[in-house]
């Protein structure tokens, strides 16, 4: 027992090494510096107490950045749910070459977020074809990057789209698991196609679908790129992200142990609330029986 | 005792395996030069490649010359941004010897921090200065503390260019100088061409800081007749000059001047007839867009001034940018460093090349004069406005501060003033206020 002990640690340590060295010191690290006023370059730096976190906590960026998340969430978990599970769906009832399809649709999820971003700047740019058109036979002059919610309409379309192929791979092999003969006995007892999708697929499917509700909420939390790349974080911060607002000040204003603090709150805010899904999925699970 | 032994055995062979995996990565410690003698310093070029190409010659050249030093010549990385990237370096510890690209605000940001070598410490200094004949060139970069922490290499006054055809199809035949020329062009274009825009300008409605160099700076700057904005910790704006461009602003809005949605190529397109151009723009447009001819689809003139004043000699913002040397590079670096930067600058045949490559007007106090220099631009009309306007270039502010008291500018006078969410008086109070608290 003792040997495999071990051998066990000889195996696990490059790991926990990297995750001491990459996780634990960073995050220890980057504590002690939100407690400082360290500029991110100079040698020289002081001891501020929690001062950083009161103004966290009364920065109009960071209250942007909280209230953004949860918008985010709101388009695109549901967005990405839905066009994840039809992708799914029509691989799943193909039948042959699924792999390929598969893979066509994950090679979004591997393209660089900004040559993404500056496709999609060009499509919406107000002398393109799409806005010309809409100009001229239906008079819409919609000003895409420049409203609050259309702003945050199209980022959240660009990274659901992105975001679509990986989730439909884990669904897809969520839907490969159901048994076919259950389809079956259910058509042989009259079910219909509701019954079935209500009945069957989604209590079979629901720990592929909790997988990724909960990825899909991890990653509002995380988005800079598209971001960075089209909006800026406006307009009126209407954009503006958990990871723009410490980019900004770490980067632009040069606050590093500022932007430290909100980064720390900003991991808490982002456990807190997966842990809140978490439990709130499970409950939803357990009350219909899928768990 | 023996498991023990094993186990420890394990641990130690698993972690100094991964020890020595992650210390490959390490660039260890910095030595002054190799067991030959030869002193390598990293240069980091701006991240365009004529620029890059200039460079690189340049240090061959020079490694001929001097075998004793070697000089790897690479581009900033841009990703999220090069500033980010020589700031991420400085604080990795992984910074290069020297580095072009870099503006006076993010110097006096760098030099606050103690990461800059003020050059005018380093023997050789005052020879560039003689040999590149840019003496007088040279004195508004020095910073409050005395010291010269930028060798500035070009000097680019922006101006504005102006859709010719378009204008002469209004039937104005040459570009707007004042504020009324403006609105009276404005009138014509949208009785003419509703679907047209006087400045087709997304970047107006933004807060980034340094969009404002381009708008704000560029029209404050005419209007003030080059009036600092701020100095040291104190602002003093002129108000005059400052209300002035906002209400003209504020008027071109009312007459539905700005275009303020994202845009491609707005100018060249003809959706929008005036913009901000810098030499670099007239690069691209060789390639990109052949049929944009100077003094037939397009003009070039300085920001238009309020009614009163002189048209004449008007000053504008100069988007100018210099060599620093790192302060954590090794005492040879440095003097490698400024060896390279002295031979570079005392041929002006180098600067010639610079100006052939890049069509940026090198920091120079004799560019109009130097026979050189006068030759090429004669053969290059639409870079002579650029060349002319050298004196009369205001560089940005040296404030460390400057990214967050530029974003004030944005966000409390020009971003809603565009968007017609303020009036010129209270968006400028408002500035005013958020910038003093800032300072």
């Amino acid at each position: 027992m003792r040997k495999q002990n071990g051998v066990g640690w000889l195996f696990a340590s490059p790991y926990l090494l990297y995750a001491i060295l990459f996780f634990a010191i960073p995050l220890v690290w980057s504590f002690y510096l939100s407690t400082t006023d360290w500029n991110l370059i100079s040698p020289e730096y002081n001891f501020k107490g929690i001062t950083n976190y009161i103004d966290v906590f009364r920065s109009p960026g960071v209250q942007a950045a909280l209230l953004v998340t949860f918008k985010f969430m709101a388009v695109f978990v549901p967005l990405v749910i839905v066009m994840s599970m039809i992708v799914a769906a029509i691989v799943h009832g193909l039948p042959k070459f699924k792999g390929i399809f598969l893979i066509g649709f994950f090679l979004p999820y591997l393209a660089s977020g900004v040559v993404s971003s500056f496709i999609v700047k060009g499509l919406l740019s107000y002398n393109s074809p799409l806005n010309t058109t809409l100009r001229g036979k239906f008079g819409m002059d919609i000003d895409w990057l420049g409203s609050p919610f259309a702003a945050l309409c199209v980022v959240a379309v660009i990274i659901a789209w992105k975001f679509t192929g990986y989730y439909a791979l884990i669904l897809t092999s969520g839907f490969e698991s159901i048994n076919a003969e259950i389809y079956e006995a259910a058509a042989i007892d009259g079910a219909n196609a509701w019954q079935r999708f209500f009945k069957i697929t989604l209590p079979l499917l629901y720990p592929a679908i909790y997988t990724v509700i909960i990825l899909s909420i991890g990653v509002t939390f995380g988005i800079f790129t598209e971001v960075y790349q089209l909006t800026g974080g406006g307009p009126d911060y209407a954009t503006n992200t958990w990871q723009m607002e410490i980019f900004t000040q770490a980067f632009k204003n040069l606050q590093a142990g500022y932007a430290s603090a909100i980064a720390i709150v900003a991991s808490v805010v982002t456990f807190l609330s997966i842990f809140v899904i978490r439990k709130l999925l499970e409950m939803w699970g357990k009350r219909n029986g899928w768990v | 005792m023996k498991k023990k032994l094993n186990k420890a055995v394990s641990l130690v062979v698993a972690a100094t395996v991964s020890v020595s995996v992650l210390a490959g990565c390490s660039k260890g410690d910095k030595k002054d030069s190799d067991k030959n003698g030869v002193t390598t310093i990293e240069f980091w070029a701006a991240p365009n490649p004529p620029q890059q190409a200039y460079w690189k010659e340049m240090a061959k050249e020079f490694e001929k010359e001097n075998p004793k030093v070697n000089i790897n010549v690479s581009a900033i990385k841009e990703s999220p941004s090069s500033e980010a990237s020589i700031q991420s370096a400085i604080a990795g510890k992984s910074a290069p010897t020297m580095s072009e690209n870099i503006n006076r605000g993010f110097a006096a940001q760098l030099a606050e921090s103690k990461a800059l070598v003020p050059l005018n410490e380093i023997e050789g200094w005052e020879d560039i200065l003689t040999n590149r004949n840019m003496t007088e060139t040279v004195e508004p970069w020095e910073f409050s503390d005395g010291n010269q922490y930028v060798l500035p290499i070009y000097s680019n006054p922006m101006l504005f260019g102006w859709r010719l055809d378009i204008l002469k199809e209004l039937g104005i035949n040459e570009a707007p100088k004042t504020y009324s020329e403006m609105l009276e062009a404005t009138k014509r274009l949208k009785a003419k061409y509703p679907d047209k825009f006087l400045w087709a300008k997304p970047d107006l409605a933004d807060p980034t800081a340094w969009k404002r160099w381009f708008d704000f700076f560029m029209l404050y700057d005419a209007a003030s007749e080059g009036n600092n904005f701020i100095e040291g910790n104190k602002l003093v704006a002129d108000d005059k000059a400052g209300l002035q461009v906002l209400t003209f602003m504020d008027d071109l809005r009312k007459e539905n001047a700005y275009l303020l949605k994202t845009v491609t190529d707005p100018f060249e397109t003809g959706v929008g007839i005036f913009t901000d151009i810098g030499p670099w723009t007239l690069t691209y447009w060789e390639e990109k867009f052949p049929k944009m001819v100077y003094g037939e689809t397009f003009t070039l003139a300085p920001p238009p001034v309020p009614d009163n004043m002189n048209t004449e000699n008007v000053r504008t913002f100069a988007d100018t940018k210099g060599l620093v040397i790192y302060a954590s590079a090794t005492d040879q670096q440095k003097h490698a460093a400024m060896k390279f930067i002295s031979w570079v600058y005392a041929n002006p045949e180098h600067d010639l090349k610079w100006l052939e490559q890049t069509n940026l007007p090198p920091a120079r106090d004799d560019l109009a004069e130097n026979e050189a220099f006068t030759t090429f631009f004669s053969e290059n009309p639409a870079l002579q406005p650029y060349a002319n306007a050298v004196p009369f270039g205001i560089p940005s502010i040296d404030n460390p501060k400057y990214n967050e008291l530029q974003t004030f500018i944005g966000q409390h006078a020009v971003n809603p003033i565009v968007k017609g969410k303020n009036t010129p008086k209270n968006g400028w109070n408002d500035m005013k206020k958020a910038i003093e608290g800032g300072l």
